[in-house]
């Protein structure tokens, strides 16, 4: 497997962590709802 | 592997902010429109059920208020902005062809056509179609480009 490919694999996967970060943190598919809702 | 990540961690690092901030994007500041509901403490749900089934039928309410007569052919509402070809092909099909049925809309009005414009929801608002209507059923150009720009 050529370096680049590698690197871009590694960026790929660190890319992937922090949507998933994100997803954690703010919560996908779930719909605020504030205490009137 | 782990030299190449030791020697590329900044890289990395970046490409993890980069699907966090992604993530923010789609998850926060896509979803700023919320619905606020105003508390309503004086209506229990049976008073707001009774109130349902006393009101007059939707259809009877639409077949109270005639839309004005539209005269033949109708206006150009392409002219208004926020309102595209495949808008004003929805309209007709409503029944709205000149701009003083527009103009003539009034709130209730506003959330019916609304209702039924799809992914095009919360344009007339937005663009205020009924004052554009009005200016330009009136013929005032000049106003109307004082306001909504040119024409």
């Amino acid at each position: 497997m050529p370096i680049w490919l590698e690197l871009f694999v590694l960026m790929l996967v660190a890319y992937a962590a922090g949507l998933a970060i994100g997803w954690a943190i703010w919560g996908g598919g779930t719909v605020e709802k504030d205490a009137n809702g | 592997m782990a030299e190449l990540v030791q020697e590329n961690w900044l890289l990395l690092v970046l490409a993890l902010l980069v699907g966090v901030v992604v993530a923010w994007w789609v998850f926060v500041a896509s979803r700023r429109t919320r619905v606020e509901i105003a508390p309503r403490d004086e209506d229990t749900p049976a008073q707001r059920n009774q109130a349902l089934i006393d009101a007059t039928p939707a259809a009877a309410k639409v077949a109270a208020t005639p839309a004005p007569v539209a005269p033949a052919g109708g206006d150009d509402l392409g002219r208004i902005k926020g309102l595209g070809p495949k808008l004003v092909e929805q309209l007709r099909g409503l029944g709205v062809t000149t701009f003083a049925q527009i103009a003539a809309w009034d709130d209730a009005e506003i959330d019916r056509i609304d209702a039924g414009l799809g992914r095009f929801q919360g344009r007339i608002r937005r663009d205020d179609w009924p004052a554009q209507a009005a200016l330009l059923a009136a013929g005032e150009t000049a106003g109307y480009e004082a306001r909504f720009g040119k024409l």
